[in-house]
């Protein structure tokens, strides 16, 4: 057990000491892994800060259900208990006046709705189907359009299906970029370990002759690609904090220009020790692959 | 302790060293390896640290078929081995302690116990004064104490050394043959490749001579 943990210290105090010796090759290689890195990550964080706009927004479809002006009271009655059955998720009800009001709180429309001498608008429902389906969402609309004392519904579903339908596409484009540089960080530091690995075939003859294990050879390699991994994450951290930097300005004018508050979020803690951990852990992939590569070339000279 | 039976070797293109070589090598022996180079000497010692797999016959070391042996086995196979190589396989980034105390540092032993014994086992050599040194600056003869030394650090139960005295002095040689005398004394099992005919007088032991990879039998 002791004898296991000073084999791990020395390892990664031996990978310390060899990255601080090419300190020029490990911030290059840093600085490729980070730039590979920081592409799906920057697109993640992009997507997610949209996914942001988008969840301020109805994300959920709707259904408006506008009431005839001249509905009876038990008319309204029997469509307020309709709302109250399990196939509905939610129901919020909307006076004519309050409608009246927001319309003119909302889009500044004071001076038009001022010279209205009477409120054109209808008493409606804002009703959330629990069946978000596109079949259900038509069936329940089309069933509650048919109550006395409704005059029209309004399926509003069709651009947050659309935007979801965009984000969707965008998040599985993380997912296959991030594949896509994952395979070229496997080969940054693959490579990166090989330059290692060629400069020190001798000291791996002579741990093999002298008895050391596969393992016991390989394990400062893989210490070196990790914190190479490591490097290139936290490189990748520091491209993103410039790009964000360079991109906060014009968007924040831009959301100013839609009277929106909307800022650029950084990261999140988790999201960072994800990255960093999914970087080390390619990083050691990458080493591991090469290490065991030349360790089966050195013995195959039998 | 070692055995050979009916073991041939043939090298990738087609070179035969070994020729259905039999032999037995008991626990405790000096035994002596001669014949002209290239008569597989080297060979017979590869085989015998699983540095080389036979291409037929059965090598056995400490009970172990080498043939069997996995990829995983072997370098506990080797930690029992002190191996003496004509070229030393010295790692020259490194000062001289260093590199003795690798096979020590390889299985886990403390490191400051692994600096007690590398540093007696310098002293036993004559390279105590050089044990800060590269070895790159010591001489041929030094570096071949080095290597030894390496060898010895872990206290194998076998050593096998291959032309130990190859280009050194009568001086250098005698005294490192006069080391080996000491370790066989001590119980140790040497095998040793050599056409150093002073050495295998005056340490005694048996003599195996290869000839174009077979075995011939030497009057004692």
């Amino acid at each position: 057990m002791m004898g296991w943990l000073r084999h791990h210290r020395q390892a990664l105090a031996a990978a310390l000491h060899r990255l601080r010796l090419q300190a020029a090759t490990t911030l290059l290689t840093a600085l490729a892994m980070g730039v590979a890195i920081s592409l799906p990550s920057g697109l993640y964080l992009g997507l997610s800060n949209l996914a942001r706009v988008a969840g301020n927004l109805p994300a959920q479809p709707e259904i408006s259900l506008f009431l005839d002006a001249g509905a009876s009271a038990e008319q309204k009655q029997a469509l307020a208990a309709r709302l109250k059955q399990p196939d509905i998720a939610q129901a919020r009800f909307v006076p004519r006046d309050e409608a009246l009001a927001a319309l003119s709180a909302a889009q500044d429309l004071t001076d038009i709705t001022a010279g209205l001498t009477e409120n054109p608008l209808p008493d409606a429902w804002i009703v959330q189907p629990r069946d978000a389906s596109r079949t259900a969402l038509a069936r329940v609309s089309d069933s509650l359009g048919k109550l006395p004392g409704v005059a029209e519904t309004h399926l509003d579903s069709q651009w947050a299906e659309r935007l979801q339908a965009a984000l969707a596409i965008g998040r599985t484009g993380v997912w296959l970029l991030g594949a896509l540089f994952a395979i070229a960080l496997i080969a940054i530091a693959g490579n990166a370990i090989r330059a290692q690995v060629l400069s020190r075939r001798d000291e791996i003859l002579v741990s093999r002759l002298i008895g050391a294990t596969d393992r016991h050879i390989r394990r400062p390699f893989l210490y070196l690609g990790a914190l190479q991994g490591l490097f290139g994450g936290l490189a990748a951290g520091g491209v993103l904090a410039v790009a964000g930097a360079i991109l906060r300005p014009p968007v924040e004018r831009l959301a100013g220009l839609y009277g929106s508050s909307f800022h650029l979020l950084p990261p999140s803690g988790a999201e960072i020790a994800v990255v960093l951990g999914l970087t080390m852990l390619f990083g050691w992939l990458g080493a591991w692959l090469t290490v065991t590569r030349s360790l089966h070339q050195v013995e195959a000279t039998r | 302790m070692i055995s050979f039976s009916q073991v041939t070797k043939r090298y990738p293109g087609g070179h035969e060293a070994l020729s259905g070589v039999s032999l037995a090598i008991e626990q405790g022996e000096l035994v002596f390896l001669t014949g002209h180079s290239g008569a597989g000497k080297s060979t017979l010692l590869k085989l015998i640290a699983a540095i080389e797999r036979p291409t037929s016959g059965v090598v056995s070391v400490s009970g172990q078929n080498i043939s069997r042996l996995s990829r995983r086995a072997v370098p506990y196979l080797r930690r029992n081995i002190g191996l003496v190589f004509q070229d030393h396989k010295l790692l020259f980034d490194r000062s001289v302690i260093d590199n003795v105390v690798l096979p020590l540092d390889i299985a886990g032993f403390d490191r400051r116990e692994s600096l007690k014994r590398a540093r007696a086992v310098i002293d036993k050599v004559g390279l105590l004064n050089r044990e800060k040194a590269n070895p790159i600056s010591l001489s041929g003869g030094e570096q071949q104490r080095l290597c030894i030394a390496r060898a010895l650090v872990s206290r194998p139960a076998l050593l096998l050394a291959d032309e130990p005295t190859g280009n050194l002095d009568a001086g250098y040689a005698a005294d490192i043959m006069a080391m080996f005398r000491d370790f066989h004394q001590v119980g140790t099992t040497l095998v040793i490749a050599t056409h150093d005919e002073r050495a295998i007088n005056a340490l005694g032991g048996r003599t195996l001579h290869l000839d174009h990879g077979r075995v011939e039998a030497v009057p004692t």
